[in-house]
């Protein structure tokens, strides 16, 4: 070999090997100009997996931590701890705003991208879900923060707060047209409902006008669910442990390899067989809540080894439970309490599949004592308590905070990156 | 017959030991050689091998002589003929005379005198013998090296030759024979002028006096050696402008270098590595979160480094372009040499511990009680709670009355053995020269069932196939083993899960089962649970490896092509048994791998050409390397035993991924160097770098460099002889691109986003066009003297660099969808001055050399696009005209003594007296995010080293301090254990006796109080001094007389002790204020109890043969 032709060789391999290539893409992601009709389905369940994931697991019990239905495990001041977390500064609070704003963009993103194709009936119901999972995040946005900024389309401009009244028209605007476009919980999901449904939309609609006091429109919204034949009241242990059952209208199935809210091991200690870091555990109220013989009690609370547990998500470490969101007791409750005295059979009725005598009270106001206390051991650790106690004016006396605290504070993070964002009254900066 | 006489060089080790040499009477007219190789057989008893080819046409001999020694007779017989011999042991190899090189055909004059034996001894100044000293007949291969007493023989030396004698560290000389075949002894002379030396850099090397760049080097040699896991490790302290930190005491984890500063916000500010030629990617040697990373260079052995060079200007490191914005640090590792063979073998073995563990003594089970049932008291009675009432909260008793406290550290810590052994073996000829070593490392942990085992070889190996072709490789392999236990940064971390538990608590029940955590038995996890019940460590194999072409093409132009690969494949295995707190009942096993190959060609062409005066260098280049990383994690649950410890047993899956990234850089370089008559120096660089990480328009960056140098005492005027000086300037730019990712500029729809096990996409990031390289533009100006013949030596300099377009993943508003973008968002500035002293001085007998370090470095933000200032994290800011790594907290302004001094808002919130003053900057009545002030900075004002080797007679002895003071520590697990109540962890018996009690008992340790978090927000009482004086190394060996080891047939013996950390001055209430727990410099200096650094006793030993 000669000096010239080992020159040669090397330069002629350069060449040959590619040795030169600089455009590398990603194997596990596509551009997002590529996305197209066949797409639609991953795109919609993007979706259920960014609404479902991204809020962060105490989202989905935030109300019951600062409800007085949960405390630190450690034990102590329940008000010292509802106050510590709502705090301008507090991760879970900053956790919350990101994340259904997070999941947001990902729902108006499926919105915006839908524009450009061709109208067809699966772009109609995945539209239908989307306008469902948003109205979903706005009601959670609002009932935490009262004003928030509405995003019809993603930005990235600082925005600034809309007025509450806004946001609700903006939730029901969504809700009715879930209710046109999304699929049918049997003709088109075939009863599944870990996927959103008309009714789902049906469901939260009685939810957000009950919150609004609008109590006949909630009432008839809640009757239409009851009277669908479609759900019927059913026992905890099919609900709370993965059972087949007759009363979920909607539900995050949150299988393990696909959640990162691993609720379960919150509740549980170390010393349980299924174990679990025993981040919160019930007050001392909710243990004392039950009447005897009501079948709720060992689904909902249980004592292990000396320790109150919460035992509504029984997989532990072991893995994560499906996150209920709305199911057709909260309907039997809604009706009642928007009804008011009228209402009194479907508080009776619920009463009776929960094996409690029925009620008959005396007044208006031990009626609607009778409501919120059957709400707040029916739903328990599924986000309800706070907001319910807020709604009905109730959470300064009940939980001793002061006024301001029944609305979040906006995180302290966003704002000092957006001067737009005003703050709510009480929370200094 | 050659692998006859190559084994016997390697085995005949007496080679220069032979006894008197034998003599011969003969007489006879034409005798055939065979017949008188058997004739000195019978006479001498020495066998004569020979190849039958060879003497075949060999002229018969007439010879006559008495009593001749054996190797003159040879000489003799041989002397007309095409064969040469050597004498081995009692054999002669009789083999054909070297080819004379061509162009020097005349060397066999017919009139030539008879050649010689020469013996001789080396020295150094002092008279003791230099063993190992390269002798060399000049201009031919014959060469030998000094046995343990600095004797040496060489035999067939022409008269008139002249000798090279060689030593490291020494100056080498050459010596005229003159005919004498005895030497006088030579002396050498110690290398003492730093200008002499020969340092690396960038794609080569130069002599220290025509550097015009800022370049520190450090040679490890066995005095100044120190029990390092990684290159890294070594150099602390070493160099001014270097900053190393160690992560924690853990064997294997990672350590912090930063040269020159602060050089980027991205990633760990980490310099780029440059092993054996290769540009090495850190990427922490973990895959699974346990708390801590491990340091990749922990993989390679630091006994295989001949030098570290460290590039700190732009000038040096402009060379490497876009990776060098933080530094170079260039690592060579040791090659063979022509001469004799070396063989060494070392063996260390020594204990470890967790030193200081006295500074944070934890209260008694009575101090505890007492405490928390003030606090508790504290809190009935302030809020008014009764006996009776729900939140009245009952006093805390001890459980266990009357049985001793349990040592929790005691519990989990140990004192831990490590071992070390190792061989290699110097080898070579004027055309092959080779380098193999291996070693056996075997480090236990502080921290019980904790340990580090690594098994490295290496080889590295050149032949030079004709005079213009030359091969060569350069290898390391190494297996690794890391049992690894949690660190300061997982859960369930064995410091913090051990110190501050209730002293009266327990790990296990009477009947034997263990007491678990957070539950009423026990505040924290069990440490002793954890770490019995798991079984985590982490296999690691690394081949790094560089093969080359040498191609000279005409006289001072060389070609150079080279492949390097750095190939590492990692197990990381935490296997949870069913036992364990995370074991989810029924065990849980995270099997995650990862293969991550690092490719480089590289192209070089290299000339050089002296012009009369002028000494011309010029470099241009070519390389791509192509980066993947493949990866894989599969979680399983349910194993039938803790026995079964792979996935295929596991009844359930619970996650499984791979994934696969790639990146590639393509650069083009260039360099020129001129020195005119060794006086003024100019070097101009240029690289040209395109990353895939950019965006096809932003791609390409352009690195120049410049920079000049003056040997003013090269000149005339020069009056002072004994001084050299010489004055450098540089400018040039670096770039980075690390601490983002591979595909960091595209919008992606990414998958994985499943639900309900149907396929999910979601857009995951919105991508940066605009995104591009950081810049810094670095000026430096340094002065090098040496003065009193080199007894003094001086490097000074000072730089000023400017950081542009800083890369940062810039908090955003979460409407925008996303709560952050990789931008490019700002400027920053370091200004710094560094200085080395060394001194070489004889006092006495003693010789004292001494290397002190100091540098004097500044960080400022000079701009941060579209805010002032950033809030990260929880308790530091970025902010513009601020250091990067300043701790913004609540300053403590003292204790309320009395509840009429707290004010209103406060006092309506539950604060009294005994609860600590923050001041309320805007007195808005409250404290919040704007009354956080910057108090202080993980920064030091200045940082350095010292260190002292000793010579006397056969001992030797190092003594090597660092220290780091002005910079602040923020003792977050103070958060913990001076809490004073507000939970149930044991508290620290400090916090305990200063805790405020009444007015006038405090005014910095604030009261017991329960059910208030007011005390123990981040503030600045948490803040402390880390400034620190720490005997890093002491070292002590003892060289075996050369008249003992020379019976033993080695060349040298030392024996040594050694300890490491054995005391460390500040005044830091932690163990240990150097650790950090986050390596980003925004979050330096911040101890969440992390394992400090360990105490090292160790012994060993260096053999030579």
């Amino acid at each position: 070999m000669n000096r010239l032709t080992f020159i040669t060789v090397v330069f002629c391999a350069i060449v040959f090997t590619g040795c030169t290539k600089l455009d590398f893409y990603p194997h596990s992601a596509a551009s997002p100009d590529n996305v197209s009709e066949k797409d639609l389905d991953p795109l919609m369940k993007g979706m259920y997996n960014a609404v479902q994931n991204f809020p962060g697991r105490e989202s989905y019990i935030m109300y019951d931590l600062v409800g007085g239905n949960l405390t630190t495990a450690s034990g102590g001041n329940v008000l010292a701890f509802i106050k510590n977390i709502m705090r301008t500064d507090y991760s879970l609070v900053r956790q919350d705003w990101n994340g259904y704003f997070r999941a947001l963009y990902q729902v108006n993103n499926v919105l915006q991208i839908m524009e450009r194709m061709p109208d067809t009936d699966k772009k109609t119901q995945v539209a239908g879900v989307a306008h469902f999972l948003r109205a979903y995040i706005y009601y959670n946005l609002t009932t935490r923060w009262g004003d928030v900024p509405l995003l019809r389309v993603n930005t990235s401009e600082l925005v600034s707060r809309t007025a509450q009244a806004e946001i609700w028209k903006f939730i029901e605007e969504d809700l009715l047209a879930a209710m046109t476009q999304a699929p049918g919980f049997i003709t088109g999901l075939n009863g599944d409902y870990y996927l959103a449904s008309r009714e789902a939309a049906q469901a939260l609609m009685a939810r957000v006008k009950l919150a609004q006091g609008k109590n006949s429109e909630a009432a008839e919204y809640a009757e239409r669910l009851i009277t669908s034949g479609l759900f019927q009241l059913d026992r905890f242990e099919k609900i709370f442990r993965k059972q087949d059952n007759k009363e979920v209208i909607f539900a995050f199935e949150n299988l393990t390899e696909e959640s990162s809210i691993t609720l379960s091991t919150l509740f549980y200690t170390y010393a349980h067989p299924v174990k679990g870091s025993y981040v919160y555990k019930p007050t001392d109220e909710v243990m004392n809540m039950y009447e005897a013989g009501d079948n709720r009690r060992a689904m909902s609370i249980d004592t292990y080894t000396n320790l109150d547990v919460i035992n509504k998500y029984p997989s532990g470490q072991a893995g994560t439970d499906p996150v209920i969101i709305i199911r057709l007791a909260e309907m039997y409750l809604i009706s009642a309490e928007a009804q008011g005295l009228n209402g009194l059979n479907r508080l009776n009725e619920l009463r009776a599949a929960r094996n409690l005598s029925a009620l008959n009270p005396s007044s208006v106001d031990e009626y609607q004592q009778a409501v919120a206390l059957e709400r707040r051991r029916e739903l328990l650790a599924e986000g309800f308590r706070w907001y319910d106690l807020v709604r009905t004016g109730k959470a300064v006396d009940a939980l001793g905070i002061e006024p301001f605290r029944t609305k979040f504070p906006v995180p302290d993070y966003e704002r000092l990156v957006n001067e737009n964002l005003g703050q709510n009254d009480g929370y200094v900066f | 017959m050659k692998l006859t006489s190559l084994l016997l060089v390697l085995f005949g080790l007496q080679v220069s030991l032979t006894a008197s040499p034998q003599t011969i009477t003969f007489s006879g007219k034409e005798v055939r050689l065979e017949k008188l190789f058997n004739e000195i057989k019978s006479q001498t008893g020495y066998l004569v091998m020979y190849n039958y080819k060879m003497i075949r046409d060999a002229k018969p001999v007439t010879i006559a002589v008495q009593n001749e020694p054996l190797p003159s007779f040879m000489q003799r017989v041989l002397n007309r003929q095409s064969l040469d011999f050597s004498i081995h042991n009692k054999t002669i190899i009789i083999k054909r005379k070297p080819e004379p090189p061509t162009g020097e055909t005349n060397t066999q004059q017919p009139t030539q005198p008879l050649p010689i034996d020469v013996n001789g001894k080396v020295t150094d100044e002092s008279g003791a013998p230099l063993s190992g000293a390269t002798v060399k007949v000049k201009g031919t291969n014959q060469v030998t090296s000094s046995d343990a007493g600095g004797n040496f023989s060489l035999k067939n030396v022409k008269e008139g030759a002249v000798l090279e004698v060689s030593y490291i560290g020494f100056v080498a000389r050459e010596i005229r024979l003159d005919g004498k075949n005895s030497m006088p002894v030579i002396t050498l002379q110690k290398e003492e002028s730093k200008m002499s030396e020969v340092v690396v850099i960038g794609y080569g090397f130069q002599k220290r006096r025509e550097v015009s760049a800022a370049v520190a080097s450090f040679k490890p040699t066995e005095e100044n050696s120190r029990p390092a896991l990684s290159a890294d490790q070594m150099i602390q302290g070493r160099m001014p402008g270097v900053q190393v930190s160690a992560g924690s005491g853990s064997p294997g984890s990672s350590n912090r270098v930063a040269i020159r500063g602060i050089g980027s916000l991205s990633a760990t500010n980490e310099p780029l590595y440059v092993i054996d030629g290769i540009p090495v990617v850190q990427q922490n040697a973990a895959l699974i979160n346990m708390g801590e990373n491990m340091n990749p260079l922990a993989l390679l052995n630091p006994n295989d480094i001949e030098s570290v060079e460290v590039l700190k200007d732009a000038a040096s490191a402009a060379i490497y372009g876009s990776r060098a914005t933080n530094g170079v640090i260039i690592i060579t590792t040791k090659s063979g040499r022509a001469g004799k063979s070396k063989f060494t073998v070392d063996y260390t073995t020594g204990i470890q511990q967790v030193p200081n563990l006295h500074k944070v003594k934890m209260a008694s089970s009575e101090q505890y009680l007492q405490v928390i049932n003030e606090a508790i008291d504290n809190f009935n009675t302030q809020n008014n709670y009764l006996p009776g009432s729900t939140n009245y909260m009952l006093r805390k008793e001890n459980p266990y009355p009357g049985l001793p406290d349990t040592d929790w550290m005691d519990l989990v810590l140990r004192t831990a053995r490590t071992q070390s052994a190792g061989f290699s073996v110097t080898s070579g000829t004027d055309k092959t020269k080779l380098y193999i070593s291996g070693n056996y490392l075997n480090q236990e942990g502080a921290v019980k069932t904790q340990k580090f085992e690594r098994y490295t070889g290496k080889l590295n190996l050149s032949h030079k196939l004709n005079n213009w072709l030359e091969f060569g490789a350069n290898t390391n392999f190494s297996y690794s083993k890391n049992d690894r236990v949690p660190g300061s940064n997982l859960g369930s971390t064995i410091m913090a899960r051990s110190l501050p538990q209730r002293p009266f608590d327990r790990p296990y029940k009477p009947n034997g089962e263990y007491y678990v955590g957070g539950t009423e038995d026990l505040v924290y996890h069990n440490p002793v649970q954890i770490l019995n019940e798991e079984n985590t460590f982490i296999n690691s194999y690394r081949m790094l490896g560089n093969f080359y072409g040498n191609l000279t093409l005409a006289k001072g132009l060389v070609f150079k092509s080279a492949f390097g690969a750095d190939l590492t494949y990692t197990v990381d295995n935490v296997h949870y048994n069913e036992k364990h707190p995370y074991g989810t009942g029924v065990g849980s096993l995270t099997d995650a791998r990862r293969l991550a190959s690092n490719l480089l060609w590289e192209n070089t062409l290299n000339y050089n050409k002296t012009f009369d005066k002028l000494d011309f260098g010029a470099l241009a280049g070519y390389s791509y390397q192509k980066l993947n990383n493949s990866t894989s994690s599969i979680e399983g649950r349910g194993f039938p035993s803790p026995a079964f410890d792979v996935l295929s047993v596991a009844s359930e899956i619970t996650n499984a991924s791979t994934g696969l990234s790639e990146s590639a850089l393509l650069s083009l370089f260039g360099r020129t160097n001129f020195s005119w008559d060794g006086k003024y120096l100019l070097a101009l660089s240029l690289r040209a770098d395109g990353s895939s990480k950019f965006a096809p328009n932003n791609r390409w960056g352009y690195f120049p460099a410049v920079s000049a140098g003056w040997n003013i005492s090269n000149e005339n005027f020069w009056r002072w002889q004994h001084t050299q000086a010489k004055i450098r300037a540089s400018y040039g730019a670096t770039g980075n691109q690390d601490g983002i990712s591979s595909y960091a500029y595209q919008a992606q729809m990414s998958g994985g986003m499943n639900y309900g096990l149907s396929s999910g996409i979601g857009v995951t990031t919105n991508g940066n066009m605009n995104l591009t390289w950081e810049t810094a533009r670095q000026f430096d100006v340094g002065i090098d003297l040496s003065l009193l013949k080199g007894k003094l030596n001086i490097t000074a300099d000072y730089f000023l660099k400017n950081t542009d377009n800083l890369l940062y993943s810039k908090p955003e508003p979460a409407t925008s969808g996303f709560t952050s973008i990789i931008s490019n968002i700002g400027s920053m500035r370091n200004t710094g001055l560094e200085f080395l002293v060394g001194t070489n001085l004889n006092i006495g007998k003693v010789q004292w050399s001494s290397d002190f370090n100091i540098s004097f470095i500044k960080n400022k933000l000079t701009s941060l696009i579209g805010n002032d200032a950033l809030l990260i994290g929880d308790n530091r800011t970025l902010k513009v005209g601020e250091e990067v790594g300043s701790h913004y907290l609540y300053k403590q302004l003292g204790i309320y003594q009395d509840d009429k001094d707290v004010p209103e808002s406060f006092y309506k919130n539950g604060v009294r007296a005994g609860d600590v003053i923050y001041e309320d900057i805007d007195n808005n009545g409250a404290i919040d995010v704007n009354d956080r002030q910057i108090v202080g900075s993980s920064n030091p004002d200045f940082f350095g080293g010292w260190n002292n080797s000793f010579r006397y007679k056969n001992f030797d002895l190092n003594i090597f301090f660092t220290y780091s003071s002005g910079s602040e520590v923020y003792a977050s697990y103070r958060l913990t254990v001076d809490r004073l109540g507000n939970n149930f962890a044991n508290i620290t018996e400090r916090a305990v006796n200063e805790r405020w009690t009444g007015p006038g008992t405090s005014n910095s340790t604030p009261r017991a109080i329960y059910g208030s978090t007011w005390n123990t927000q981040n503030s600045s009482r948490f803040i402390e001094d880390g400034s620190y004086i720490r005997l890093r190394s002491l070292n002590l060996g003892y060289t075996l007389p050369a008249n003992v080891i020379g019976r033993l047939k080695m060349t040298r013996v030392r024996v040594f002790a050694q300890a490491d950390n054995l005391f460390l001055l500040t005044n830091y209430s932690g163990m240990d204020p150097e650790v950090t727990s986050n390596f980003d410099p925004q979050f330096l200096g911040q101890d969440n109890l992390i394992l400090p650094q360990l105490r090292v006793i160790n012994f060993g030993l260096n053999i030579s043969f």
